[in-house]
């Protein structure tokens, strides 16, 4: 720790220091935004010879993707991680918050000693691993028992209704992912609740309310910018998810309808069809036009769920 | 007056067991990840695995072992997360002393978060590109340089929500001392937050290691064992990859062994450290 | 305290670096008795045909080392043209794009596609007794017109669906199975797509109502010589007389060998597979290929590939000296 008093001479040294240090330091804070517009400019350079040619809109809604007939319709992938990812965040948001919860607020140290670690390990598990694990059990399970279940309990809704005679869909890709978001919720939400004073707590239970009236409408409130970051957290992984999804989803070019159908997420489109990239020219611009529409659905994402949670920063202060 | 049977009691069983249910099924998910890799990989796990690169034939079912790739993995992954960490400890304690509230830190935060949520195939193709430029074939160092870019975000968004619950009287205690506020978060505030930084690491390191997609292109793959920066290297998540990929079953068992041998270490890194943590400890004001 | 493991960390690092630096060997020194270091990577179907030529080829050359890698076809090819690799491993044809850009190919063995259903297909008797014909497989990978295994036997009674699954990664194997279909690209193929090979046969083995696409050594087992567990071999009713004939079934992996071989099996779907490199190879490279089109090929019968005929090797002989 620094002396109490310093000569003038050592104070001017520590304070140059201080401002060299923080100039020098400067620069490395530049270099995130700069990897993203690099990394987008670098996109869409590739990505040119097809932007340039057919209109944003004739490539989103396009529904044909034959890429060596020219046909570059990026509907179905555009739908297909759209589907995956929201199912798998309706699956993986609730048990993750209610899980946060109760290690926070009930579980008693022992089990919460226990579950740190196992949620650091559920977190760390490759995502091959999953994809191994997707393909064995969770695909002979959506294709034998989740999905018959699901038609003869819920089949009057398109939803649930498939003619995918597989496991392979997207409910087989939105349960894996699931799993693999969940820890992340699990882990910042806990963090979160924890944070929260216990003394509110305490007041609140003082006047008759139970743990949980407790929860609901005295931690919850304070919390919920936190947790929505969580789910912001959870979903940008689930966003960035390559291989375990591309191995059980399915992998049909299609704009799917139902839970239980196949379908092709972005990030699969590229992994699948990289190495093609040299030989059909237009093909890898069509394969950068997909990761940049995907930096730019990250993009977008962030900034919304950002100014959402500035703003309730503000109102909650 | 009391009512035996209020309303409310009702919605507290309802939610505890709600919670508790929640709380089974994370728990047994993990117990069928882990118990379905083991039951298939354990069976083909064998001590040459561990100690043996592949000899000729491995990938027709003849011997030898994948050290080459956990070995290959482990400097990947080292190295990646080495670079990713000098980077990123610097940062995020640029970004919690100095620019904590401001629009600029809110947009360095913002791109550190878009990075996070990009594909590693992404990466993987933006570093494949970058290396053709330079004229770096497929080797340890484009696999380092990638890993590096990829877990960067990871770490500094991870360390500097960890910092942010600095509590503030230590880092006011060391201000009003007379010290700097560089060196308060030198020598402060990383000091109480090290079990927190540790775990940032980790997370990024056990990104980095599982990832194919990312050293597929940069990496390469190789059966020797890693002995040059400028040479392919093999990793882990390749191995179970190819394996899978062979038309003998045997080998495709292995891949499971693989897998397991990539979810152990990874384990045994996690503990290793958190016992780390736990001794890092004493330096921490409680 | 914090800063001198920084320090450390720095130092070891650089130490890392310097000593790694030092030890990249150049790729080809003709003058010495061979040495050098060979970068493959590419199709999976080459990958366990190219890991044995590496081990015979060390044998006989040990200062020769090998860096191989799988990851498709076109990995392989765009590898290669990047000068990323020094061979590709394609396992198609090479097009004219690609040569343009420099692919200087070889074709090094044959393999062929087989199509596959599980062994408990409803209608199993009729298609081992019947076959199926190029016509049927357009009306089912193509154009969907043929949804009903009934419809494929004859028996109009037979309801049950057909699931059709093709590969979801960029391979040979689904090119070479589309351009036997009318000449199509994997891209027209309908049916579920599944990743590699291997998932093929399992998606096809798991699924009564399954029909695939495997390549040879991914068919059938390596050891016994029969079909995968689980899936069994459909007969290419060639000549469309709806009848298989007893050369038109395969039961035994050597009967298909042989059947390619002969080329009684049409082609596509058997196929050259290719070495592909930037230009015409030179100095290590271009002796090694030259070993496999000779000494190379007495390892190809037992790797579970079909060699070339004498006209192909002696066409790709020419092309490599």
């Amino acid at each position: 720790m620094p002396h109490l008093s310093s000569p003038p001479s050592v104070l001017a040294a520590r304070q140059r220091r201080e401002r060299l240090t923080r100039r020098g330091l400067f620069f490395l804070t530049v270099f995130p935004p700069l990897l993203v517009v690099v990394m987008a400019a670098v996109l869409l350079g590739r990505a040119w010879p097809i932007l340039g040619q057919n209109s944003l809109w004739a490539l989103m809604s396009g529904r044909v993707w034959k890429p060596v007939a020219g046909q570059f319709g990026f509907l179905p992938f555009l739908s297909g991680t759209l589907w995956v990812t929201l199912a798998a965040l309706v699956l993986a948001v609730p048990p993750s918050l209610l899980t946060a919860i109760y290690l926070a607020e009930y579980a008693r140290p022992p089990t919460r000693a226990f579950m740190k670690p196992v949620l650091d390990l559920l977190a760390a598990i490759p995502s091959v691993v999953y994809g191994v694990w997707g393909v064995i059990a969770i695909v002979p399970w959506v294709q034998h028992t989740l999905a018959p279940f699901c038609r003869r309990a819920f089949g009057f809704l398109p939803l649930f209704r498939s003619e995918n005679p597989t496991g392979f869909s997207i409910m087989a890709g939105a349960i894996v992912l699931a799993v693999m978001v969940a820890p992340f919720i699990i882990a910042v939400t806990y963090e979160v609740f924890r944070a929260v004073p216990e003394g509110m707590r305490q007041a609140s239970l003082a006047v008759g309310a139970t743990r949980w009236q407790t929860i609901r409408h005295v931690v919850l409130p304070k919390t919920l910018a936190g947790v929505l970051a969580g789910i912001v957290l959870g979903l940008s992984r689930a966003l960035g998810e390559t291989m375990a999804v591309l191995m059980v989803v399915g992998n049909v070019v299609q704009v799917p309808r139902s839970l239980f159908d196949a379908a092709y997420p972005l990030p699969a489109l590229i992994a699948n069809n990289y190495g093609e990239m040299m030989s059909i020219p237009l093909y890898d611009a069509a394969l950068m036009t997909a990761a940049l529409i995907l930096l730019v659905i990250v993009l977008m994402f962030n900034v919304a769920a950002t100014l959402v949670l500035r703003r309730m920063k503000a109102r909650s202060q | 007056m009391k009512k035996h049977w209020h309303w409310r009691h009702l919605e507290e069983t309802l939610a505890r067991g709600l919670m508790l249910l929640s709380f089974a099924v994370v728990a047994v998910s993990l117990a069928l990840i882990l118990g379905t890799v083991m039951a298939r990989g354990l069976p083909s796990l064998d001590w040459a695995m561990l100690t043996q690169s592949p000899k000729g034939g491995y990938y027709l079912g003849k011997e030898g072992g994948i050290l080459n790739a956990i070995l290959g993995s482990l400097y990947l992954a080292g190295g990646g997360t080495l670079l990713a960490f000098l980077f990123s400890l610097p940062l995020s304690l640029y970004l919690q002393t100095y620019v904590r509230r401001s629009s600029w830190g809110h947009f360095v935060r913002l791109g550190l978060d878009v990075l996070w949520g990009i594909p590693s195939i992404v990466y993987g193709a933006f570093g494949f590109m970058v290396m053709l430029a330079i004229g770096l074939r497929a080797s340890l160092l484009g696999g380092v340089l990638v890993l590096a870019l990829l877990e960067m975000p990871i770490m500094t968004r991870a360390m500097d929500e960890v910092l942010q619950m600095m509590p503030e009287e230590l880092e006011q205690a060391s201000l009003a001392l007379g010290a700097t506020r560089f060196e308060t978060a030198l020598r402060v505030v990383s000091r109480q937050m090290l079990p927190g930084i540790l775990t940032a690491v980790l997370l990024a390191f056990g990104r980095g290691i599982g990832d194919a997609a990312s050293v597929l292109f940069t990496a390469g793959y190789t059966d020797r064992l890693p002995t040059s920066l400028l040479r392919p290297a093999a990793s882990l998540p390749l191995a179970v990859f190819f394996q899978l990929g062979t038309p003998y079953p045997e080998v495709q068992q292995r891949a499971y062994a693989a897998a397991l041998i990539l979810t152990v270490l990874v384990l045994i890194i996690s503990l290793g450290s958190r016992w780390l943590a736990g001794r890092l400890g004493q330096f921490v004001v409680k | 305290m914090k800063s001198q493991y920084v320090g450390l960390a720095l130092i070891a690092l650089v130490v890392v670096l310097a000593s790694a630096c030092g030890q990249a060997t150049p790729a080809i020194r003709p003058e010495d008795d061979l040495q050098g270091v060979i970068s493959i990577s590419g199709a999976f179907a080459l990958y366990p045909m190219m890991q044995r030529w590496a081990e015979e080829f060390h044998k006989v050359h040990p200062g020769v080392e090998f860096d191989i890698s799988a990851g498709g076809a076109g990995k392989g090819m765009t590898d290669a043209l990047s000068g990323a690799v020094d061979i590709g491993m394609v396992s198609r044809e090479v097009s004219d794009e690609e040569e343009a850009q420099g692919a200087y190919w070889v074709p090094v063995v044959i393999d062929a596609v087989f199509p596959t259903v599980s062994n408990k297909n409803p209608v199993l008797d009729d298609l081992l007794a019947k076959g199926i014909s190029q016509d049927t497989f357009i009306k089912i990978f193509i154009t969907g017109e043929v949804k009903t295994w009934g419809q494929v036997v004859g028996r109009p009674e037979i309801t049950d669906e057909i699931h059709p699954f093709t590969r979801a990664d960029a391979c040979g194997a689904a090119d070479v199975w589309a351009k036997y279909l009318g000449g199509k690209k994997q891209e027209d193929l309908l049916g579920i797509a599944v990743s590699g090979d291997p998932g093929l046969v399992d998606a096809v083995a798991k699924d009564p109502l399954g029909l695939g696409y495997n390549n040879l050594n991914y068919a059938y087992d390596a050891e016994s010589g029969r079909p995968v567990a689980g899936v069994v071999v459909v007969p290419i009713d060639r000549n469309g007389n709806g009848v298989a004939e007893a050369d038109e079934l395969l039961e035994t992996k050597s009967e298909a060998q042989e059947a390619v071989a002969s080329g009684r099996y049409p082609s596509p779907p058997a196929r050259p597979l290719n070495l592909v490199t930037k230009g015409k190879p030179q100095g290590l490279v271009q002796v090694f290929l030259e070993w496999i089109l000779t000494d190379g090929q007495q390892f190809v019968g037992e790797a579970g590939y079909i060699p070339l005929s004498s006209e192909q090797l002696a066409e790709a002989l020419r092309k490599v000296r």
